[in-house]
């Protein structure tokens, strides 16, 4: 039963979002909700539709992102591919306030100056 | 969204995400610590005292799920499993203030089934929203078989707020059931045997 342990059982991880229970515990998912401004009361369905619908999230979003990572060879998902699925998917918009890409601090000077030789020849 | 000061390092150097030539960007250092730049990159959460995004799910839950999504021979990296702990959170909390605004511009105060489902349609999730029909249909069906009380309606008794303990605790069907037998079955968790596989959805 999986509310919020992680009770091992043989199939269950191969087909968790399929068969059986929720696999995120509702009770956590609820806190998150209740933490919205102006959230009174949330009912049985929307609880575990919001539940089923997060796990939805996190297959579509590691999916999505796996798949269109940047180092196919290391069949590694990264940070990176998380946040460049943020900025290329639509769906994933949202998302970009808290992934942001993440750059060296070299390579930002560097881009950063040539940003300015552009305004400086631009006409304005 | 451009000129927020989530991205700490640019905007202490003044530049906003404008000059940049696509989004916004956040410094790391040479070595590769992502743990870091995760917990430190939302300066505003500081200034706050309780921002949603800081309840997040279990790590262990949301990292089984992304591991069963990817191929077999996938692997996850750490900073990636704590970003789409946070990013779910932030799922959560988009959904649900959609949700609730529907609610209050409707005057209702509980927010339900239909609301949710709106709010992601609204929001580009309309993809989940068959699929999720399905599930709760599914889960009711197994409800009332699991029961085999015909026609008594789970959703009755559990329309109304619902206690941390209805989920938490792995409570006796007694208090549904209206037989009084003891049941060593939880809320949403039942004999699954009755539900047939529901297509999982392809994401790609």
């Amino acid at each position: 039963m999986k509310m919020s342990q992680n009770t091992p059982v043989k199939d269950d991880d191969q087909t968790s979002t399929n068969k059986k229970s929720l696999s995120l515990p509702t009770s956590r998912v609820r806190l998150i909700m209740k933490s919205s401004p102006d959230v009174s009361c949330i009912n049985h369905d929307a609880l575990f539709l919001t539940t089923k619908a997060t796990e939805l999230f996190v297959q579509h979003l590691a999916v999505s992102s796996y798949t269109n990572r940047a180092e196919k060879e290391t069949k590694s998902l990264s940070y990176s591919d998380l946040a460049n699925s943020a900025e290329e998917n639509d769906t994933f918009q949202f998302l970009t306030d808290i992934l942001p890409k993440k750059i060296l601090a070299g390579d930002y000077l560097k881009s950063l100056e040539q940003l300015q030789e552009d305004d400086d020849d631009a006409d304005f | 969204m451009d000129g927020d000061n989530s991205t700490t390092d640019a905007s202490q150097l003044g530049i906003t995400g404008e000059y940049m030539a696509s989004g916004h960007y956040v410094l790391q250092s040479q070595e590769d610590d992502g743990e870091e730049n995760m917990n430190d990159h939302d300066d505003s959460g500081i200034k706050e005292n309780f921002r949603e995004q800081d309840i997040y799910l279990p790590i262990a839950n949301v990292a089984r799920i992304m591991k069963n999504a990817v191929p077999q021979t996938g692997k996850i990296a750490k900073d990636a499993k704590e970003c789409v702990q946070e990013c779910v959170s932030e799922f959560i909390s988009f959904i649900t203030s959609e949700a609730s605004e529907r609610c209050h511009q409707e005057k209702r105060k509980t927010i339900n089934g239909e609301d949710i489902l709106f709010a992601m349609s609204t929001l580009g999730f309309d993809m989940y929203v068959e699929p999720l029909k399905l599930y709760l249909q599914k889960f009711r069906e197994a409800m009332k078989g699991e029961k085999g009380i015909p026609g008594v309606s789970v959703g009755d008794n559990l329309g109304d707020d619902l206690t941390d303990e209805s989920f938490s605790n792995p409570m006796p069907a007694g208090i549904i059931t209206a037989d009084g037998q003891q049941q060593n079955v939880m809320v949403y968790t039942t004999s699954y045997q009755q539900i047939p596989t529901v297509q999982q959805i392809q994401f790609s």
